[in-house]
Parts: structure tokens; sequence; C-alpha cells
């Protein structure tokens, strides 16, 4: 596959540097912490969390978990480009793509439900939120758990030669 | 200096602190005085947090000196399962402390059954800790053990309730166990991740709007984070000790750890965050505390991520 091939996915493969392939896998770490902090902090208070937080102000945290988001889709882009033929058919690659869209779905969904109300703190959060809420925190357990899981099954290993000893 | 150094200079730590910080504690709540009894709860979740090197680098020890002439590997497990068990209880009995500490600062006193546990279970933790200081002691001091013991070869009276062998082969012998636990303590990251930038990021001025004591309200939410990555964590670190012992972004994120857990003593007690009102600028001392704990838990994470490609972990 041509990706896979590309003069960075290969320098992405093949360069010993830690600057390299562990310091784009550090930013994934990093910006996962972002959207994840971010959004799981913000769901907690709706569903009823800590409900002395005025929620309007929480609404800057969103711009956070869209750093967050944008370097993990630029570092996730570089990980995947770096393996793609074998991670491209991988089943648990795709779940936590659909996953991480779901997720994505329901955090705008709150967004717009929610902050985009100049007078949500002045009435109680409506029930379907709450349940959004519920959604996003869940969807993200699942996401991360799947793409823990991509390091161990499906076609690649990843990190097999780093277990054994190879390095 | 080696670790087993680190590990001479860290081990009377958590029994002679848990010594003091428990007399001190007791004193204070006989004469209902709550200053004291803060300052005794500092103590007692300061010495839990050195436990954590305590531990950690007496493993590493035991790796340097298990081929050694005269040192016996009996005595020298006897050791680390007493040890195990006694930090297993200190680090709970230091999350309680944390937590009657969180508690007075948001209603000026803690609620009764969190300070009658913490007296028993830190009761508990140095009884153990004594035991395990005791068997450790001996490893390297035939001195101070008396003649009938020596002839036994056994130690006396054995409390451990953990065994570092039965969980290793737990986290071993089982395919789900590891990645399991990594997907859980990343999970646990992001919790505890996402209200260290609530709390620290509304120090340096970001959603001025919200007055601080109500971002403390999250912090158990953090705390909880951090409790299922030290369980996670200690499970990967007993189940292959040997490949987190001679690494050395293991060593720096547990030093970064360390740290934090000054910073969290500042943010959860102190009256200089805490008096930050709906609107108000943070001071000084807490923009750089704030700035300070987000660059250590960025550390944090990227020591972690960089176990296997700056050291030889997995």
């Amino acid at each position: 596959m041509w990706l896979e091939g590309s003069g960075p996915s290969t320098w992405l493969r093949e360069s010993q540097s830690l600057m390299a392939f562990p310091l784009v896998l550090a930013l994934h770490t990093v910006g996962l912490g972002l959207v994840v902090g971010c959004t799981s902090v913000v769901s907690l208070r709706i569903l009823g969390g800590a409900s002395s937080i005025p929620l309007k102000p929480l609404e800057k945290f969103f711009s956070i978990m869209w750093i967050g988001f944008a370097v993990n889709a630029v570092s996730g882009v570089m990980l995947f480009a770096k393996e793609a033929t074998t991670v491209g058919i991988s089943v648990v690659f795709w779940v936590k793509m659909t996953l991480i869209a779901l997720a994505m779905w329901a955090v705008t969904r709150i967004k717009t439900k929610v902050f985009d109300d100049p007078l949500i703190d002045t009435h109680p959060i409506p029930g379907n939120v709450r349940a959004l809420a519920l959604a996003s925190i869940l969807l993200w357990a699942a996401a991360i758990t799947a793409g823990r899981l991509l390091a161990y099954v499906g076609p690649t290993q990843p990190e097999a030669g780093i277990i054994f000893g190879s390095q | 200096m080696n670790l087993a150094h680190l590990h001479l200079l860290l081990n009377h730590v958590p029994t002679v602190g848990f010594a003091v910080g428990l007399c001190l504690f007791l004193v204070a709540l006989i004469q209902k005085d709550k200053k004291v009894q803060r300052v005794s709860l500092g103590i007692l979740f300061a010495v839990a947090v050195l436990c954590i090197p305590a531990y950690l680098s007496g493993v590493a020890a035991s790796e340097i000196m298990q081929d050694r002439p005269g040192i016996s590997t009996e005595l020298m497990a006897a050791h680390q399962d007493a040890a195990l068990s006694a930090f297993a209880l200190m680090e709970l009995t230091g999350g309680l402390a944390w937590l009657a500490l969180w508690q007075f600062r948001r209603s000026a006193q803690a609620a009764r059954p969190v300070l009658v546990a913490i007296v028993f279970l830190s009761v508990g933790s140095f009884a153990l800790m004594a035991q395990a200081a005791n068997l450790g002691g001996g490893i390297r001091h035939p001195e101070i053990v008396s003649l009938g013991e020596a002839a036994a070869a056994a130690p006396v009276i054995n409390t451990a309730w953990l065994k570092a062998a039965s969980l290793r082969s737990f986290v071993n012998d089982t395919d789900w166990v590891w990645p399991a636990c990594e997907a859980i303590h990343f999970i646990g990251l992001g919790l505890a991740f996402g209200v260290v930038l609530l709390l620290n990021l509304r120090m340096l001025g970001l959603m001025k709007a919200v007055a601080f004591a109500d971002l403390h309200r999250t912090l158990p939410w953090g705390m909880l984070g951090f409790g299922v990555n030290l369980v996670t964590g200690m499970l990967f670190f007993t189940g292959v000790p040997e490949q987190y012992t001679n690494n050395a972004p293991f060593q720096w994120k547990i030093v970064c750890l360390v740290l934090l857990g000054a910073n969290l003593i500042y943010f959860t007690s102190l009256g200089d965050p805490w008096h930050v009102d709906a609107g108000g600028d943070a001071p000084r001392s807490a923009k750089i505390m704030a700035a300070s704990t987000i660059l250590l838990w960025l550390g944090v994470v990227y020591f972690g991520r960089m176990l296997p490609y700056l050291g030889g972990s997995y």
C-alpha cells in the first residue's frame, strides 16, 4: 500500500530516534488525556456530580478537548500510516474508530444542547442530555480499551518485538 | 548511589513516620485540636507517598542482593511479602487521610467514621510495617537475630496477607489480566488528567467565572483515577518487577509522582487556592503550583509511555 511505503511512514517505522515513533505515541497518550479528561469531567458534572460548579464556564473546556482531538487525529494518522496494511484490516481498529465517532457525536450533541444555551444554569438539565453524558463516558472507556487491545489482538503485534526483548 | 542505597535511606520513613503521625493524630483527637489533626493527617499522607519509593526501591535492592553469599532468599521473600501487605494497608490509610483533609477544607471538620477508620488502619499498617522492617533488618544484620531464631531460620510470625509470588502468577499466568489492567490504567489516566486540567487551568486563568471551592469538589474523582492507577500500576510492577527496577523512565515517573503528592496537599488543604472566588485571579503561588502540577503530570504520562522505549519494559 502506498501509504505504508511513503517516506514519513518509513521514517516513523524505521527511525530509532526517540523523536520518532515513541514521541508520536507519547503525544497520542497526552491527547487522550486532554480529550477524555475534559469530556469525562464535563459529563460527570452533567450527571449531577459537583453540582455547585456552574455549567456555562465549562464551555471553555471544549477548546482544550479540540486541541487534544487535533493532536490525536494527527498522531493517530501517523501511527496508522506506519502500519496501514496490517492495522487497516484489523477489526479492533475499526471498532475503535466507530467508538470514537460515536463518542464525538455524543460530545458535540452535549455542546449544542447544553452549552449553546445561555440560560443553561437557570433550569435543570434534560434527561436525554444526561443519557448523552453517560454514553460519552462509556464510549470513551470502550475506545481506550479497543486502542489498548490493538497492541494484543488482530493481525498486528506492534509491541511484540519489545515484549520479547528484541530491543 | 544505587537503588539498594536509596532503600536504606527510605526504609525507616514508613515505620518512624507513621509512628510520629499516628501519635500526633491520637493526641490531637483527644484534645480536639483540629489544626494538629490536619497536620498529622498531612504527615500520614506524606509518609504513605514516600512509602511508594520505599517499597519499589526495596524490590530493586532484593535483585541486587540475591546472588550475594550469606543472603537468605527465604528471608528476603518473607520481608517482601510483609512489606507488600503493609504497603497496601498504608496506601489505603494515606488515601483516607487525604479524604479527611479534603473534608476538613470543605466543612472545617472530617466525618467521624473516616477519622475512626484512620486510627484503626494506621495502627494496623504500623504493626505490619514494623514486622516487615524487623524481617528486613535480619537480612543484613545477623547480630539482631537471636540464636534460637537463626537456628530455626524462619520468620516468627507471618503477617503477610498479600504474597508477591501469588500476585506475580495472577498477573502473568492469565492472558487477560495484563491487557485489562492496561486499559483500566489508561481510563484512570483520563479521569485523573481531567480533574488536574480543571483545577489547574482555572488557577492559570481559564474558566475564571468558577470559584476554586466549587472545583475542589471534583478532587475525589481525580483521586479515584489515581487510586485505580496505583492498584493497576502495582500489579504491573509486581508481575514483572525486573523490567521496572532498572528502568530510568520508571524512576523519573516515580519522582514526578512523589513531587505531585506535595502539589495535591497544596490544592486540597491550603488557603491560597481555596480562597480564589468566582471571577478572582489566583495568587502567584497558586499559579506556580498549577503550572508545575500540569508539567509533572505530563512528565508522568510521558515517562510512563516511554517505559518500553527509553527503558526495557513492555
